[in-house]
C-alpha cells in the first residue's frame, strides 16, 4: 500500500506555478530522493508533505488521508504523529542540550522519557556529547542531533531537507550512514537534495524541474547495493 | 518523566541558558515594578508626610473658653485634647494677663515656652527662650518701644483683678495697695511678622508666681496631624464631651492645607500614572523586542508538532516566571525608592505596604503577558516552513 | 553605499525601526514632561501657597500697632501712624514687582455697629490700579483671605455699582447682631456715622469673625482718616530663605557688594521687604514668619520630592529605551554576522549601526519631546489650571539624555555581536 500519494497537485503564487500538476505514488518503506536545480520546486514539495503548506489544487493523501483539506491544527496533529523533520539548518533550540532538544520532540508527541532520548542519541553516536548545548557542537554533530530528533516519535515517514547541505564529506557520510538504517528498519524516507551522491544513496529519484515531475527512476546500483549491505 | 517537569525544563533552562537576553527583560520588568511600587508608595504616604510639613503653619485647632466661663483648667484642655482624632503633633495653653512697665499697659502670656518650639516653629527668636525662673520673652514690637535688649532688666507690675475691682474707678498708675512687682531679666526677642511681636511671654511658673493663683487658660493652640474631615468631626465630639472648652478650627491654616494638599496630591497622582502607563509600556515594548526574536524557535516547536496553544503556554510561563522575579525585585526596590524620598525629602521613615507586592507582582505578571501574546500569536499564525526559511 | 544601507534597513525594516523609534519617544517624553513639570513645580507651588494669604505686612515706621491676638482686654487697638494710600502702588514699582502677587491696604479702627463696638476695617476688593508705567492691574483682599468662606451673600467688588457702600460683617458679629446680607447697619466712628447695606457676611475662623470689612474709601470717609492706611499686606512669590538671606535680614549693610547683588536680585522674602521700605517712605515691611517660613519649608520638600520621582523616572526612561536598544541589536547579530563575513571591518559595522540608531532617536526624540510637552500641559491645566513654563534647561537635558541613553544602549551590544564569529552567527546561532 502507498503510504503517500500526490495527485494533481499545483501550488501556485501568483503568475509563478511552483508546482505544476505533480503525481506522486511514495509506498511504505521507500527512500526516494527529490532532487533538481533550485527553484524546480523541491522545496515546495518538501512543505507540503511535511504539512508545512497546503496545496492550491489536488490531493494529498497520507495513509489514504486527504491532507490538503485538514485545518492549520489538524496538520500539526498529523506532522507530530506521523512525520520526522531534518533541516539543511538544523533548527535546534540554542538554549537547550542535545539530549533536551530530542526530548523536546517527545514533549509534543507525547510524554518526554529521558531514558529513550538518550538511546537515540547513542544510536546516532552523540551519547557523549547528549549534555552540550548547539553552540558546543559541530555541525555534523548537531545534524545528527536532529536525526535523533526525527526519529525519536518513530515516525511513518522522515523528511530531510537538504540534510547534508551544511555538512563536511566526513559528517555527510555519517548521516547517510544513519539514513542506511533506518531504511533497513523499514522507515520510509523521503530526502530532498541537489547532491548527486545523496540522491544516488536512494532507491528512487524524483526529479523536479519548473514545478513539474521530470523523470524518475529506480536509483543507482550504488543506492540499491547499499542497501543490501545492510540487509 | 512527567510533562510538566520537561516543561518547567524548558522553561528554566530558556531563562538561565540565554542570559543576556533574558537579563535584558527581566531587567525591564524590575524597573518597571520599580516605578509602579515606588510612586505608589510615596502617593500613597505623601498626604500623611506632606501633613506633617504642613503643620509648620502652626496650629490649626485653638481651645478658647466657653462663654460662661472665665478659663479653662489644665484639665479641661487635656480632656478635649484626648478627644482629637488624629495625632496631636503639639499643644500650649496661653494664660493672658494685663500688666504694666513703668506704668505703661502691656500685655503678659503665661505658657509653656518650651512647646512653642512645636507649635510655632516659625518663630525666630533674638536670644533664647527663658529657662530660668524672672526671664521674660520680649515681642519685637514692644522691645523697640520699650528700648529693650537681651539681658535688660524689666519692672514688671501686675494688678490682681481683686484689688482692680476694689479702686474701681481711681487712678491705677503709681503706687497701688496690693500691686505685685517683680523684675524680668530679657532672655530673648521675638520676631514673628504677626501679632506676637506685641506680647511679652514668661513661663507658666513666673506667671502662678505673679498673680499668685492657680492659672486657668485663655487659648490653646494644638498642632493636629489630621485631614478636615478628621478635624472637623473631632470639633464636634469635644464640644459634647467637654463643656467648658470651646474649639475652633483655625480656617486659614486647615483650608489653606486642603487646598495645597489637594493640589499635590493631584501632581504626584498625574505624574505617577504618566510615569507608569510610559514605562509599562516601555516593558512591553521591549519584552515584544525579546520574544519577536524567537519566530523561528517558535516556527521550529510547530514543526516539530506543537499545538498553539502548547507554544503559548511555555511563553506564557517565561514571561510569567520574569513577571515573578521582576515584580518581587521591583517591590523591593520600590520600597527603597519611597524609604529614600522619606528620608531624604521628609526626614521620617516609610512603613513597608505589604499590600503592594502582591499589587506590583500582578501588574508586571499582566504586563508581561500581555506582552508575550501578541508576538506569539503573530508567530504562531505563520506557516512553520515561511518560519524556517525566513531571513 | 553607507547611506544606501542605512535608507534601506530604515526603510525596509519599518516595524522594527519604528518599534525602536516609539520606545525612544515615550522616554523622551516622558523625561520631558518630568524635567518640565519639575523645573516649574516650585513656581507653581508657590503660586498655591499664596492662599495662606500675606506673607509680607507693611507698617508705617513709628507705628506701634498694638492689636490684641485673642481680644484680651488692655490692649489699645487704636494705631497711631500711619501710610499714605498714595504710596500703594508703589508695591508694584520694586525690582521684584512681578512676584508681587496681589496686595491690599488696610485701615483699622474702631467703630460701632448698631450699637455694638467693634473693629472696622477697610481695604481695597478689587480695586482697580492705573500705574505710571502704564500697567494695569486689580488688587485687593479677596486673594489673600482665600480661606474666608462667605456664608451669606456674596464677596464685595468695588467694579461693581454700588457696592462701595457696602459692608461685609464677620460671622460671630453677625450672630452677635442678628444681621443678614441685604440687611442696613449702623455704623458709626467718632461722630460721624452712616447706614449701609450688609453685602456679605463671612465666616475666617478667626477674630476676624468678630469685624468689619469695608471699602477703603468708606472707612476714610467715617473716620476722617482721609488718604490714610494702618497697613499694608502683600502676598509675594519668594525664593526659600537661605544664610545669605537670614544674614542680610539682620543688616544687609554687612554684605559684601557682590553678596549684596545677589541678595538684591533673588526674591528672598527678606530683599522683597527691604525693597519695599525702599518704596514706600517712613515704612517697615515685615515678613509674617508664619506664613513666610512654612513656605520655605513645602516649596524645598516639594521640589526634592519632585526631583527624586523626576530622578527615577529618568532613570526609567533610560534602561527602557537603552534595553531595547540592546535587544534590537542582539536580535540582528545574523545580519551582523554577514557583514562581518563578507569583509566588513568592525568599526564600518558599529559606524552603520549607531548612524541608523542615532536617525532613530532624533526622530523618536523630537516626537517624544513634542509629546511630552503636551503631557506637562496636561499635568499643568489638571492640577494647578496654568500652562507649565518650560524652561530652556530641559531641551539640552533631554536631547543629552536620548543620545547618551542611545549610545548606552548600543555600544554594549555592538561589541558583544561583533565578538562573536561570524561563522557560529550564520549557521546555528
Amino acid at each position: 500500500m502507498s503510504l503517500l500519494e500526490l495527485k494533481h497537485v499545483y501550488k501556485i503564487y501568483g503568475d509563478l506555478h511552483a508546482l505544476d500538476d505533480v503525481n506522486l505514488t511514495i509506498d511504505e518503506g521507500e527512500w526516494v530522493a527529490i532532487m533538481g536545480p533550485s527553484g524546480s520546486g523541491k522545496s515546495t514539495v518538501m512543505n507540503i508533505i511535511g504539512c508545512m503548506d497546503k496545496p492550491t489544487k489536488g490531493e494529498v493523501l497520507l495513509d489514504g488521508k486527504d491532507i490538503s483539506k485538514e485545518t492549520s491544527q489538524g496538520l500539526t496533529d498529523i506532522r507530530r504523529d506521523k512525520i520526522g523533520l531534518i533541516f539543511q539548518q538544523f533548527h535546534l533550540i540554542n538554549y537547550l542540550t542535545a539530549l533536551e532538544n530530542v526530548m523536546v520532540a517527545q514533549y509534543y508527541h507525547s510524554m518526554p522519557d529521558e531514558a529513550e532520548a538518550m538511546e537515540a542519541l547513542e544510536r546516532v553516536g552523540l551519547a557523549d556529547r547528549a549534555h552540550h548545548l548547539p553552540s558546543q557542537l559541530s555541525g555534523g554533530e548537531q545534524q545528527r542531533v536532529c536525526v535523533a530528533r526525527a526519529l525519536i516519535n518513530h515516525p511513518e515517514l522522515i523528511l530531510a531537507d537538504e540534510p547534508t547541505g551544511n555538512l563536511d564529506e566526513t559528517n555527510e557520510r555519517i548521516v547517510l550512514d544513519l539514513f542506511r538504517q533506518l531504511h533497513a528498519e523499514g522507515t520510509t524516507l523521503i530526502v530532498v537534495t541537489h547532491d548527486a551522491e545523496v540522491g544516488a544513496s536512494a532507491e528512487r529519484v524524483i526529479t523536479l524541474e519548473y514545478g513539474k515531475v521530470t523523470s524518475e527512476n529506480g536509483g543507482t546500483e550504488f543506492g540499491k547495493a547499499a542497501r543490501k549491505d545492510v540487509i | 518523566m512527567k510533562k510538566s517537569s520537561m516543561y518547567l525544563r524548558m522553561i528554566t533552562a530558556s531563562l538561565a541558558r540565554r542570559k543576556s537576553r533574558m537579563l535584558v527583560a527581566l531587567l525591564a520588568v524590575t524597573v518597571g515594578s520599580t516605578i509602579l511600587a515606588g510612586l505608589v508608595m510615596v502617593y500613597y504616604d505623601m498626604p500623611r508626610q506632606m501633613g506633617e510639613q504642613f503643620l509648620a503653619y502652626g496650629a490649626n485647632m485653638i481651645f478658647v473658653p466657653s462663654s460662661d466661663s472665665d478659663g479653662m483648667t489644665s484639665e479641661e484642655i487635656e480632656q478635649a485634647a484626648s478627644e482629637i482624632d488624629g495625632s496631636v503633633e503639639g499643644v500650649i495653653s496661653y494664660c493672658y494677663e494685663s500688666a504694666t512697665i513703668n506704668d505703661a499697659p502691656i500685655v503678659i502670656a503665661g505658657c509653656d515656652l518650651n512647646a512653642t518650639l512645636e507649635t510655632s516653629p516659625y518663630w525666630q527668636i533674638d536670644g533664647a527662650l527663658p529657662q530660668a525662673e524672672g526671664e521674660i520673652l520680649v515681642g519685637l514690637n514692644q522691645a523697640d518701644f520699650f528700648s529693650l535688649q537681651v539681658g535688660d532688666t524689666v519692672p514688671v507690675s501686675y494688678i490682681p483683678a481683686d484689688v482692680k475691682a476694689a479702686v474701681e474707678g481711681e487712678n491705677l498708675n503709681g503706687d497701688v495697695e496690693g500691686k505685685v512687682l517683680k523684675e524680668f531679666t530679657v532672655s530673648g526677642i521675638l520676631d514673628t511678622g504677626s501679632t506676637e511681636e506685641d506680647y511679652f511671654f514668661i513661663s507658666e511658673e513666673d506667671m502662678a508666681g505673679l498673680t499668685g493663683e492657680t492659672l486657668t487658660y485663655d487659648v490653646t493652640e494644638l498642632r493636629v496631624n489630621a485631614d478636615a474631615d478628621a478635624l472637623a468631626a473631632s470639633v464636634e465630639r469635644i464640644e459634647q464631651a467637654v463643656p467648658g472648652v470651646t474649639p475652633q478650627l483655625v480656617k486659614r491654616i486647615t483650608e489653606s492645607q486642603t487646598t495645597v494638599l489637594s493640589k499635590l496630591s493631584a501632581l504626584v497622582l498625574l505624574v505617577t500614572i504618566i510615569t507608569l502607563a510610559l514605562t509599562m509600556i516601555c516593558v512591553a515594548t521591549t519584552m515584544t523586542a525579546v520574544v519577536t526574536e524567537r519566530r523561528r524557535e517558535i516556527g521550529l516547536r510547530k514543526a516539530l508538532g506543537a499545538s498553539d496553544k502548547s507554544i503559548m503556554l511555555e511563553f506564557m510561563g517565561e514571561g510569567l516566571m520574569l513577571g515573578l522575579i521582576g515584580g518581587l525585585l521591583g517591590s523591593v526596590l520600590g520600597f527603597g525608592f519611597a524609604y529614600l524620598v522619606s528620608t531624604n525629602v521628609f526626614n521620617s521613615t516609610i512603613t513597608f505596604l505589604p499590600a503592594l507586592v502582591p499589587v506590583t507582582v500582578l501588574a508586571a505578571l499582566a504586563v508581561t503577558a500581555l506582552a508575550c501574546v501578541m508576538p506569539v500569536r503573530n508567530a504562531t499564525k505563520v506557516d512553520p516552513a515561511l518560519v524556517l526559511k525566513g531571513e | 553605499m553607507f547611506f544606501r544601507m542605512i535608507k534601506g534597513v530604515l526603510l525596509r525594516q519599518k516595524g522594527k525601526m519604528a518599534m525602536i523609534a516609539f520606545t525612544i519617544a515615550l522616554g523622551a517624553s516622558l523625561a520631558t514632561a518630568m524635567l518640565a513639570v519639575m523645573f516649574d513645580v516650585g513656581d507653581k507651588v508657590n503660586q498655591e501657597l499664596k492662599t495662606y494669604g500675606a506673607n509680607i505686612t507693611v507698617v508705617a515706621k513709628e507705628a506701634s500697632v498694638v492689636d490684641s491676638l485673642y481680644e484680651v482686654d488692655g490692649a489699645s487697638s487704636i494705631p497711631t501712624s500711619y501710610l499714605k494710600e498714595a504710596d500703594v502702588a508703589n508695591v508694584k514699582k520694586i525690582f521684584w514687582a512681578f512676584n508681587i502677587v496681589d496686595f491690599a491696604p488696610l485701615l483699622q479702627t474702631s467703630a460701632s455697629i448698631n450699637g455694638t463696638d467693634a473693629v472696622l476695617v477697610g481695604t481695597w476688593f478689587g480695586h482697580h490700579l492705573s500705574l505710571d508705567t502704564g500697567e494695569e492691574l486689580d488688587a485687593g483682599i479677596v486673594s489673600m483671605r482665600s480661606w474666608w468662606s462667605v456664608e451669606d451673600g456674596a464677596w464685595l467688588d468695588e467694579t461693581k455699582e454700588g457696592d462701595v457702600d457696602r459692608v461685609m460683617v464677620g460671622a460671630a458679629l453677625a450672630q452677635t447682631l442678628g444681621v443678614k446680607a441685604g440687611d442696613t447697619v449702623k455704623l458709626s466712628c467718632g461722630k460721624k456715622s452712616g447706614e449701609y447695606e450688609v453685602a456679605g457676611v463671612f465666616s475666617a475662623g478667626g477674630d476676624e469673625d468678630n469685624q468689619v470689612f469695608a471699602p477703603l474709601s468708606l472707612v476714610q470717609g467715617l473716620s476722617g482718616e482721609k488718604g490714610l492706611i494702618t497697613s499694608i499686606e502683600v502676598s509675594a512669590l519668594t525664593t526659600p530663605d537661605n544664610e545669605l538671606s537670614r544674614q542680610a535680614a539682620k543688616d544687609p549693610s554687612k554684605l559684601t557688594v557682590a553678596q549684596y547683588e545677589t541678595w538684591y536680585c533673588t526674591a528672598y522674602v527678606s530683599s522683597i521687604c527691604y525693597q519695599l521700605q525702599e518704596a514706600i517712605p517712613d515704612a517697615v515691611a515685615k515678613a509674617v514668619r508664619q506664613v513666610a517660613e512654612s513656605e520655605g519649608a513645602i516649596l524645598d520638600k516639594t521640589q526634592l520630592l519632585m526631583i527624586l520621582i523626576t530622578i527615577l523616572a529618568l532613570i526609567g526612561s533610560a534602561l527602557g529605551i537603552s534595553n531595547l536598544i540592546t535587544a534590537s541589536v542582539m536580535e540582528r547579530s545574523q545580519e551582523i554576522g554577514l557583514l562581518k563575513a563578507i569583509g566588513a571591518h568592525d568599526r564600518a559595522i558599529s559606524g552603520l549601526l549607531l548612524a541608523e540608531l542615532i536617525i532613530v532617536a532624533i526622530l523618536g526624540g523630537a516626537v517624544g519631546f513634542g509629546v511630552g510637552y503636551g503631557f506637562a500641559q496636561v499635568i499643568g491645566y489638571t492640577v494647578f489650571s496654568s500652562s507649565i513654563n518650560l524652561s530652556p534647561m530641559v531641551i539640552p537635558l533631554v536631547v543629552t539624555l536620548v543620545i547618551l541613553v542611545t549610545l548606552a544602549g548600543s555600544i554594549p551590544a555592538i561589541r558583544t555581536v561583533l565578538r562573536l564569529d561570524p561563522a557560529e552567527v550564520l549557521h546555528g546561532r
